[in-house]
């Protein structure tokens, strides 16, 4: 049971921590003039006031509001802001479908009140986090800049414009493209202080290959064929999850290759990791191409040059424990990267 | 104030939206309402082994969905091939989000945690994702030599055409979701009283979606009641069947009164949803020295999806794209070969302004490469290319009928707006300040309104015939409207209101308009194709002259004199009158004072409107575009941004400017920003609008809208569609202006959207 | 999507949080803005919220004459808004105002952006940048500059948290640039740019991995070898321009 305040009105609401307060007022309040338009802080549908500030209401959950007062865009109906805000936009054909409105509401409200007499430029500057797909903005700008021109203007924020500089030199060719197979690649490598054969005797043996990769444990080994669990943790994601594979040794290129895929419920992934020593003086160049493929939530969750960037780290400590297990050392046990991988995964595979 | 035809009054919806007090489907809350997830695929291609539910979980396979039939939108054109689209998948899954099970739980989170219990066992198929290259197969269909759904010819054997200029290109549109703010979504229940499925649904076209589901479920359609309320952006997105209509509509029969809700997510949606405008183009432009152009070749790929979406089924796209290629000029030969090629992606959809927008992004930017061969600007060479005024009515190529226009007209105001002559000095001046400045025009047309002999040759499930409205009069003298249409932004229960007082002279505040409804409304297609203002602002406007001749005998014999006239509002004779609403109040209330003729006539019809001739009406627009390219990011700049726009008599000049806007923006998202990516295995890397990028308000210009207002001469009032066009120019005409910013480096963009990689690429 | 079950506290003092979130499953909670849209779609799914935005310590600035202490819980809005102090000649409050919109600025806070550790947020680069120090609930110091050590992974060991950022004040008139890529305000960076005269630092901020401190443009290439040729470019691009944006 929580305690918030709603259009000045103290309401007792039982609700799981897990709902968010656009849940709340649309679920429990009966307040369904508050919109959701993605639940992930993107669109501003669901835009309300919260202590008297915008607030994205998919992005608060009740137990966090508790306590607090939030007024909805049914709370502004005697509001006189709010009231020339309704003359303009309906003057300015600010709306059609209606679904963004609420929101935008509560943002031009905030700006008009905030802000003051503005310009457009800074207007739709402040508007960017209110997406409306029927109107192509002009209304809804027009509308505000009229409505704020009746107000005083606040200190103008000092504007610092970021001067062109001269283009650079044209690109070089881009990356070659990824391999249909695994799309996505990365390579990596590294030096290591070691000769080629020593580094081979590690690089050859399942048991400290799989000790090498932070999180893997090997459960069995026959032939080509292994089978493993594989624990991550990254940062807010967590996951575990079990698979089977194969391992391919090439002493005479010293080259060896795992190729292994997991799945767990209705989500997949798929990966190889290629590596391969070459002398280098006295050391020895380690090369780890890594592929991979990923089905679900996880691979349609776009930001494919972070994916990318962890990626790279995972390849990072793999090389650098190669390393320490060749001057026998452990390897590090180092809650970063894999501990984040391992937590992603277990959202998304371990049913 | 004028409240009638062409007044620009506010609209009558603004304030309940305003106030929060619209009524979208998930804000229907009904006792006892549980909640309905789906199960959906997470491979784009694949057989389902076994799906295992926990214990004592609500969860239904298509196997428990006895009775229920696929989803089929076929088309009667020649060699056309069915798909099968299950409400939920059989054995196969064809796409990543393909639905595969439908769970029910007290709340949508508790849905989500049976979602996440269940066991999904499916194995893996390699995945069709590129029409060009999987055109030919593996086939994602039983029994297809290959992925062709549907191969068609616009067949003038243009071999002996002798151009000295022949400009060929090869260019790409990207896949788009239209991404209305508010998704998909279905609150339904069995009403056991009447024996009946009430299900409200965010949809364009309600009685075509009763109709598909009647079949779907097997019920007679007066056991269906769809009821569209308050709908948040359609777009087209919303003119589709959805396998999950008909899965909550069994279910709510088999549970007999429990009420049922499913709310699409934006993730869902965005992955698992239809989908929209990816093509391929390979066209050639073959024209004289002067620019005039000889002949157009093209051969186009339409990326069709997994099914065929009913109703506008899996041809449309390239169908349309065959018989409106040639554009607004006059185009002496053609010929164009389509594909609509099936892949492992969902099916594509109609969008706003269907395959004219990848169409005329085709066209424009290879004529402006015609342009740069011939030595002449892009405006001289579209104004010796476009029919002039006494052409009109035209009849091109493709046996289209330009009803009205002066299109070089709307070239040269534009190309004046933006002072085309004096361009080519700053930009100089720009260049050697280090900056790449570009204008770019694009002229199109939009046909709108297109009924019955232009669709039924299609074969495709629905066929338009006239538009009905259903008027009455109340006893107080309000006008209630009844229409078949939906309103979803576009101000319907305004313009319409007032083409009825233009007819009857009744307050545009005493018109109620009555849409949405299956059980209220008369059977109609709906709103889709551009045909609001044409189609139901004529059927008001018959019905609203039916009453009044009905109106007229009343009034005069209340007057005692027959040669009473009606005007403003009122049948007259001299000085005396008498209101309609004095008629009406007379009519219901003290029928004693009316004939028994009379009586029996009555204040209430439903009467059917077509246009003069079905051939639609033809808007027209010249959209121009100042951008500035940077060239060390790729990024584009809208600099300045002009429409001339012709849509005939404006029911309502500021409704049809917001309607010019909002499609605009749609199409800056289209030419700039919006990408639905899949990787080599089909998986959708845009599931989040921070991925699938709309544009804001920061990305859209202050767009100047300057009008001509050419009637038509086939509509009730000359009033032109005009719904889409705004989403036709813009990704021309901005991909023109960014190509004249770098013509003078040889270079040019050639796919959609023009991302700072891609125009970085083409600077490369 | 809805998130997946967890139970919400929010203990009043910091011992009971740090005692809460040393439980498997725990997770902190500041401003929520980056947290809670992966909690939506599932991605994320912590057993228990340990909200800390109000506990005391968390709040609130510290001034001396060389540096000025932010509490973690400070947010993107109160800096835009120069609620609190800025000593940053401008630079603070220009970073602020660009983050994502206005109601996330509101509820977004400074300790939060740093500990989720996406390399595409603005303050992992400024604080970088500006030589910040970040105070953990174990009394570490650790220096922004090598804080985040991959995406999503920062120094703190589990159940530390950040109580404060303390900024150096940077000399009256030292002057600064910023330049962030992207196509889209509010849109994730594609690269991020920092100049700052005296004491004189350059940074490049990039999407794939943690922001690095430059001597000169050059050295891009060797100090982010794990971007490819165009990120490394567009990288580039971004510190020349807050040169220039420094130098205008």
């Amino acid at each position: 049971m929580i305690e918030i305040t709603v259009n000045g009105e103290a309401r007792r609401v039982e609700a799981p921590a897990r709902t968010h307060l656009a849940d709340v007022l649309r679920e429990h309040c009966g307040l369904t003039g508050t919109h959701l338009g993605c639940e992930q802080g993107v669109c501003g549908a669901c835009t309300v006031m919260v202590n008297g500030v915008p607030t994205r209401s998919c992005l608060l959950y009740a137990h966090e509001a508790a306590g607090m007062e939030v007024t909805t865009i049914e709370g502004l109906d005697e509001d006189p802001v709010a009231e020339a805000l309704r003359a303009a936009f309906s003057k300015h054909h600010a709306l059609q479908c209606g679904y963004c409105t609420p929101g935008m509401m509560m943002t031009a409200r905030d700006i008009v009140t905030r802000l003051g007499a503005v310009d457009e430029d800074r207007i739709r500057d402040e508007l960017a986090g209110n997406l409306c797909r029927c109107t192509g903005y002009r209304g809804i700008v027009r509308a505000i800049a009229e409505v704020a021109a009746t107000r005083p203007a606040a200190a103008p924020l000092p504007k610092r414009e970021v001067p062109l500089t001269p283009p650079p030199a044209p690109l070089a060719a881009p990356a070659a493209t990824a391999s249909a197979d695994l799309p996505n690649r990365l390579t990596h490598s590294e030096t290591l202080a070691l000769s080629p054969d020593a580094a081979w005797a590690i690089l050859s043996d399942p048991a400290r290959i799989a000790a090498c990769v932070p999180g893997m444990t090997l459960l069995r080994h026959e032939g080509e064929a292994v089978e493993g669990e594989f624990s991550v943790i990254l940062g807010p994601f967590s996951a575990r999850f079990a698979g089977a594979g194969t391992l391919t040794l090439d002493a005479g290129s010293r080259t060896g290759r795992l190729r292994g895929q997991g799945r767990d419920g209705a989500n997949g992934a798929e990966g190889e990791v290629e590596w391969h020593l070459t002398p280098d003086g006295a050391g020895t160049t380690l090369q780890v191409e890594l592929g991979w493929r990923l089905t679900g939530p996880l691979a349609q969750f776009s930001r494919p040059a972070l994916l990318r960037g962890m990626v790279a780290a995972l390849a990072g400590d793999f090389a650098r424990n190669l390393e320490r297990a060749a001057r026998g050392e452990a390897p590090a046990a180092r809650p970063g990267l894999w501990s984040l991988i391992r937590a992603w995964f277990r959202g998304l595979f371990a049913r | 104030m004028k409240q009638g035809v062409g007044a620009p009054i506010t609209r009558k919806e603004d304030d309940r939206f305003l106030r929060g007090r619209g009524k979208y489907v998930g804000d229907i809350q009904l006792a006892g309402m549980r909640e309905v997830a789906f199960l959906r695929s997470p491979v784009a291609h694949g057989l389902i082994r076994a799906v295992r539910a926990p214990q004592g979980a609500m969860v239904f396979t298509m196997a428990d969905l006895t009775g229920v039939l696929p989803i089929r939108a076929p088309s009667a054109l020649p060699g056309f091939r069915r798909t099968d689209q299950w409400p939920l998948a059989q054995t196969r899954v064809r796409q990543v989000g393909e639905p595969i099970a439908m769970v029910v739980a007290g709340s949508r989170a508790e849905a989500e945690d049976i979602l996440d219990a269940i066991t999904l066992d499916i194995e893996e198929l390699p995945a069709a994702t590129d029409m060009l290259a999987h055109r030919a197969g593996p086939p994602i269909h039983e029994g297809w030599p290959d992925n062709v759904v549907l191969q068609a010819l616009v067949d003038d054997d243009i071999s002996d055409v002798q151009a000295p200029i022949i400009i060929r290109r090869r260019l790409r549109t990207a896949r788009q979701h239209m991404a209305p703010l508010e998704g998909r979504g279905v609150v339904a229940r069995w009403d056991s009283r009447l024996n009946q499925l009430e299900m409200h649904t965010s949809s364009q076209m309600v009685h075509v979606t009763k109709t598909g589901l009647a079949e779907c479920l097997g019920l007679p359609e007066s056991a269906v009641r769809i009821i569209s309320p308050d709908v948040g952006g359609g777009f087209g997105y919303k003119g589709i069947l959805l396998q999950e209509e008909v899965a909550i509509g069994w279910l709510a029969r088999k549970l007999g009164g429990t009420p049922l809700r499913w709310i699409e997510d934006r993730r869902e949606g965005l992955s698992a949803q239809a989908n929209c405008r990816e093509h391929h183009y390979d066209i050639t432009v073959h024209a004289d020295r002067d620019g005039t152009i000889l002949a157009l070749d093209c051969e186009a790929h339409v990326d069709s999806g997994a099914y065929s979406a009913y109703p506008f089924s899996a041809c449309l796209e390239a169908a349309q794209i065959g018989s409106i290629l040639p554009g607004p000029y006059v185009v002496p030969r053609y010929r164009c070969k389509t594909w609509s090629v099936a892949t492992n992606k969902p099916p594509i959809l109609p969008y706003r302004g269907v395959a004219r927008t990848g169409v005329c992004y085709a066209l424009e930017t290879t004529l402006d490469a015609v342009a740069r061969a011939a030595g002449i600007s892009p405006v001289e060479l579209r104004l010796r290319n476009l029919p002039g005024p006494e052409q009109m009515p035209y009849l091109n190529v493709t046996k289209k009928i330009f009803d009205s226009g002066d299109y070089p007209e709307a070239l040269r105001r534009a190309a004046e707006a933006v002072d085309a002559p004096g361009f080519a000095a700053r930009q100089k001046a720009a260049r050697e300040e280090g900056r790449l400045i570009g204008q770019g025009f694009a002229v199109f047309c939009e046909q709108g309104a297109h009924g019955t002999s232009v669709y039924h040759g299609w074969g495709i499930p629905f066929v338009p015939g006239a538009e009905p409205c259903q008027a009455r009069l109340t006893p107080d003298g309000g006008l209630e409207l009844r229409v078949g249409v939906h309103s979803h932004g576009q101000g319907m229960e305004t313009t319409l209101a007032q083409v009825a007082h233009e007819i009857l002279g009744v307050p545009v505040d005493r018109v109620q308009l009555i849409h949405g409804d299956t059980a209220l409304t008369p059977y109609s297609t709906g709103t889709w194709g551009s045909r609001c203002a044409v189609m139901a602002g004529g059927a008001v406007a018959e019905a609203c002259m039916e009453l009044r001749r009905r109106l007229i005998p009343m009034g005069a014999h209340l007057l005692q004199d027959k040669d009473a006239v009606f005007a403003d509002g009122a049948v007259r004779a001299g000085a005396a009158s008498v209101t309609v609403a004095e008629i009406a109040r007379t009519f219901h209330r003290a029928p004693q004072n009316l004939t028994e003729a009379m009586q029996a006539q009555g204040l209430e019809c439903t009467v059917g409107h077509k246009t003069v001739r079905d051939t639609g009406t033809f808007s027209y627009a010249c959209h121009a575009v100042e951008a500035e390219v940077d060239a060390a990011t790729g990024h584009v700049t809208l600099t300045r941004y002009v429409i001339v726009e012709d849509g005939g008599v404006l029911l309502n000049p500021l409704i049809a400017d917001g309607q010019v806007l909002g499609g605009t923006a749609q199409g800056i998202g289209t030419a700039l920003f919006e990408e639905m990516p899949y990787d080599t295995g089909g998986q959708p890397l845009a599931s989040t609008l921070a991925d699938y990028m709309l544009p804001g308000a920061s990305d859209v210009p202050d767009i100047e809208i300057l009008h001509m207002e050419t009637p038509s001469p086939i509509s009730r009032f000359g009033q032109k569609g005009i719904g889409e066009s705004g989403a036709i120019g813009p990704p021309a005409a901005i991909v023109n202006a960014i190509n004249d910013a770098i013509a003078h480096l040889g270079r040019e963009v050639t796919d959609l959207p023009a991302t700072p990689e891609r125009v970085l690429a083409a600077l490369a | 999507m809805k998130p997946a079950a967890f139970e919400h506290t929010a203990p009043a003092e910091l011992n009971d949080a740090l005692k809460l979130l040393a439980q498997p499953g725990a997770k902190p909670l500041s401003g929520g803005q980056s947290l809670s849209p992966m909690m939506n779609l599932r991605l994320v799914r912590p057993t228990t919220l340990v909200d800390i935005k109000r506990l005391p310590g968390l709040r609130g600035v510290m001034a001396t004459a060389e540096h000025i202490r932010f509490g973690a819980a400070t947010t993107h809005a109160e800096i835009e808004d120069g609620i609190v102090p800025d000593p940053t000649n401008g630079l603070m409050p220009h970073v602020a105002h660009g983050i994502a919109y206005r109601a996330v600025r509101n509820r977004g806070t400074l300790g939060g952006s740093l500990a989720h550790a996406d390399p595409a947020a603005d303050w992992p680069s400024v604080m970088a940048a500006l030589g910040a120090t970040i105070i953990t609930s174990t009394s570490r110091r650790i220096p922004a500059e090598g804080f985040i050590l991959a995406p999503f992974t920062t120094a703190l060991t589990p159940g530390e948290i950040i109580l404060a950022v303390e900024v150096p004040r940077l000399p009256p008139g030292a002057r600064w640039g910023y330049c962030k890529i992207n196509r889209k305000i509010g849109e994730f960076a594609k690269a991020i740019g920092i100049a700052i005269e005296t004491p004189r630092r350059l940074l490049a901020g990039a999407v794939e991995g943690p922001p690095v401190l430059l001597e000169k443009l050059d050295d891009i290439p060797t100090r982010l070898p794990h971007l490819d040729a165009a990120a490394q470019r567009l990288a580039g691009i971004a510190v020349q321009r807050a040169i220039a944006m420094m130098e205008s």
